[in-house]
């Protein structure tokens, strides 16, 4: 007999919600991330909230950002104070503050034109920086040594990294200026412009889409001819068809590639899409379905004179749209996920597809983990976003893909 | 006349070939073209000939030419259209919409197949200086004399071992799981198929670090510090049989622990799309046979075991298939994740190995001879599976 309800019930809930939380958790790990200083991330016990992600530090940010630039994005503009303060409770040692320079840099007018004044007010000290430099930066990065003879100190903003040295706490941060957005998005912005994604995602998107539309119109004509009309040497072409679908994918990686570099379309978007502008996928489905539309429908149309183009356009592409969709969905993720592909076909970073650019970003961005993890989230942002508008069309044309 | 406007499709098609075929074709065509005018046909073909022969001359590189020789091709459809007989459209419109496609599969898909082989024969082809042919020269060292060939097949056969059943299994029991009417059944579907969705470029940056030796969540949870899962070369029955003083080597030392940290990634990300394709599956099944079922009294497993599993087996069987091609064609994950192939290639996969060999070694002729093997082996695979298993396949409806 089947166990009480109730409990079968829970059993299947319990189950479901353990793999869900499995599926979901790097997802989770990925986005928790993204959002945290390099201090936050690398440690051996994990930080569930990041600091970045607390309302009230997102109100200081927004002072802190107004005060250097804007209370979104922040900024560190000519002639700006910025102040910062810590409380100590009471009056200790003097804090020392500077901002930190670039490794090797020969000047930095950053560090060398501002201005920094420190005094000590009721609780707290005060930290001002101006920017006297003539100049403007999109951060302010600074580094505060207290010394450790305080029993407690709470900077208004949390530091980035909190280190000793010596006598003192080396408090650090990244950005003291950084506005509301630019202090929660941080290591967005800065893997953003780190490396053209912009580019990358344009690349992506205009090889993604042009595969889809031509593919499409291509896939369907060859679909409708093959299922519609009766035409000498019909088999044979469906025979080359059905030939080329036991072709797998390795086989043609290096003589398409020696093709490609013949023809010099290396570092082109005719190599990252003409070579899978047709796919047999897409020619099988779509026939499949122009063969179950009822043919009474086209020898109507054939009598009333319409052509076999009329036919195609008018009658067999409108009915056609669910399997248009599942088909222009698998081409879209195909391409846009790729990375072999690009891999092979383009060596310059102007060329580059979003995961092309990702692969290279991974490999530069070294023990960056937030900032890896922020171009991850970039990069998976667009289809994720497309499945939840899209999401019915999305499971169906996946679901679609088993039924033969 | 069909043959004549095959031969019109022929010409259209022909510009993909060298430059010489244009010429061949182009005076086959005008000839044709004349030979019709001839005959009494209008002379408004002339214009159009004439159009389609400067736009494939010019090359197809550039777009005015191409939509030129389109332009051409419309104005012989005009001229000719009215003294077409039915059969004759329907063959010229046949072609006409055959052709794009057939003409890129050719070009793209079945010549380079061809050309693959042939390279395989030769010795060593690279841009650089010129290359001899070498008989089988290739396929003798593949498969005789090089043990990172059959380090990646061993791994590609674990990957097969491992995650083809496995992720079958847990998919089918999520799928009929969420075919029980659950609530939330959408959000529950989301979260299994997010990752399906999930480039795996990211996917596999996220797991890199999920897999991190110091900060990695994974050491956490485990309460293993500092155990590096993806530099691991150790085999994992060789680690779980030596406590029992059994030491294993080579293949039977099963997949390393780092191999099998990325199936593990692998499996989590093909789960969605399993889960959704046995969930339809499911609903395909008639619910008479349940009802029927219960009025017998059988029992929930009963039910699963005697209805389900047989009626699925359709899915599954493509699921396995398509499990089975696609473990030849593991690579982002392994590049991301140990981008040299892992310690003591302990990682590589064939697709990784052909890439190594064709693209960082530039032999070209030798990764061409992997390919044609790895053709072989799914193609005999892909037989042997539909041989078997078909037979056991229940197919319903």
């Amino acid at each position: 007999m089947t166990p009480p309800y109730a409990l079968s019930r829970l059993l299947i809930y319990l189950v479901l919600s353990v793999g869900a939380i499995a599926m979901a958790f790097p997802f989770y790990w990925m986005l928790a991330t993204s959002l945290k200083s390099p201090q936050e991330a690398q440690q051996a016990r994990p930080i569930w909230v990041p600091e970045r992600l607390k309302p009230a530090n997102w109100r200081v940010a927004a002072r802190l950002g107004a005060e250097g630039g804007s209370p979104l994005w922040g900024g560190y503009q000519d002639g700006r104070s910025v102040t910062l303060r810590i409380y100590t409770g009471r009056m200790g040692p003097e804090p020392q503050v500077f901002i930190p320079t670039a490794v090797g840099a020969f000047s930095d007018p950053r560090a060398e034109g501002t201005q920094i004044r420190t005094r000590y007010q009721e609780d707290h000290w005060e930290i001002t920086f101006t920017n006297v430099s003539g100049e403007s930066f999109r951060l302010l990065p600074a580094v505060v040594l207290l010394s450790k003879s305080y029993a407690s100190y709470r900077p208004e903003l949390p530091p980035d990294a909190v280190r000793s040295s010596g006598d003192d706490w080396r408090l650090e941060w990244v950005n003291l200026a950084p506005g509301a957005l630019g202090y929660v998005f941080h290591n967005y912005r800065e893997a953003w412009l780190a490396a053209p994604f912009g580019r990358y995602f344009f690349n992506s998107f205009i090889t993604a889409g042009t595969q889809v539309l031509v593919g499409l119109l291509l896939a369907a004509m060859t679909a409708f001819a093959l299922a519609r009309i009766e035409f000498p040497g019909k088999n044979l072409v469906w025979l080359m068809i059905l030939a080329t679908l036991m072709i797998p994918g390795e086989v043609l990686l290096i003589p398409s590639y020696i093709l490609l570099s013949r023809l010099e379309w290396i570092n082109t978007y005719y190599a990252l899409v003409v070579p899978w502008l047709a796919s047999v996928f897409g020619i099988f489905l779509l026939r499949q379905f122009y063969l179950s539309l009822p043919r009474d429908l086209f020898d109507a149309a054939r009598m009333d004179g319409a052509s076999y183009w009329t036919q195609l356009v008018r009658i067999a592409l409108p009915l056609s749209i669910p399997g248009l969709v599942t088909y222009g969905i698998f081409t879209f993720l195909g391409a846009y996920n790729a990375l072999l592909w690009p891999l092979i076909v383009t060596d310059r970073p102007e060329m580059y597809t979003i995961q092309r650019g990702l692969q290279v970003f991974i490999g530069e961005a070294g023990s960056d983990y937030g900032a890896l993890m922020a171009a991850s989230t970039l990069a998976i942002l667009p289809i994720v976003l497309g499945y939840f508008l899209a999401q019915k069309q999305f499971i169906q044309g996946v679901a679609r893909s088993g039924i033969k | 006349m069909a043959v004549l406007l095959a031969l019109v499709r022929l010409a259209v098609a022909l510009e993909l070939l060298p430059p010489w075929a244009y010429g061949v074709g182009a005076i086959l065509l005008l000839g044709v073209t004349l030979e019709a005018m001839f005959r009494g046909f209008q002379a408004a073909l002339l214009p159009g000939i004439g159009l389609l022969l400067v736009g494939i001359g010019w090359g197809y590189g550039n777009t005015p030419a191409v939509l030129l020789a389109l332009l051409g091709v419309g104005a012989l459809y005009w001229a000719w259209a009215p003294r077409m007989s039915e059969r004759e459209q329907a063959s010229f419109w046949g072609w006409v919409l055959v052709w794009p496609s057939l003409g890129l599969l050719l070009v793209w898909q079945i010549f380079p197949s061809l050309y693959a082989l042939w390279l395989s024969f030769l010795d060593r082809f690279n841009f650089i200086g010129q290359s001899r042919f070498a008989g089988l020269l290739n396929y003798e060292i593949l498969l005789t004399r090089d043990p990172l060939f059959w380090k990646a097949m061993g791994n590609t056969f674990w990957f097969v071992i491992f995650t083809v059943p496995l992720g079958i299994l847990l998919a089918t029991v999520v799928a009929i799981l969420l075919n029980e009417r659950v609530r939330l059944l959408g959000f529950f579907r989301t979260l299994y198929f997010l990752p399906y969705i999930t480039a795996l470029t990211a996917a596999a940056a996220v797991w890199d670090w999920i897999y991190h030796p110091e900060f990695g969540f994974l050491n956490w949870v485990l309460g293993t510090p500092g155990l590096d899962w993806l530099s691991t070369p150790q085999g994992i029955f060789a680690l779980a049989m030596a406590p029992l003083g059994i030491h294993l080597q080579g293949f039977w030392a099963g997949p390393s622990v780092a191999f099998v940290a990325i199936m593990v990634m692998s499996l989590w990300h093909l789960l969605g799309y399993q889960v959704v394709v046995i969930l339809a599956g499911l609903q395909n099944i008639p619910k008479e046979y349940y009802e029927a079922a219960q009025l017998d009294g059988a029992s929930w497993w009963q039910q699963q075991r005697y209805i389900t599993w047989p009626l699925l087996s359709p899915t599954t069987f493509f699921l396995s298939t398509l499990g089975l091609i696609g473990a030849f064609q593991v690579f982002t994950q392994v590049l991301i994740m140990t981008p040299t192939g892992g310690v003591l290639q302990d990682t590589l996969t064939i697709t990784l190995y052909l890439y190594n060999k064709g693209f960082r070694d530039s032999d070209f002729s030798y990764a061409s001879a992997i390919a044609v093997v790895v053709f072989t082996v799914i193609l005999v695979l892909t037989l042997v599976q539909q041989r078997v298993l078909e037979r056991r396949v229940n197919y319903e409806t």
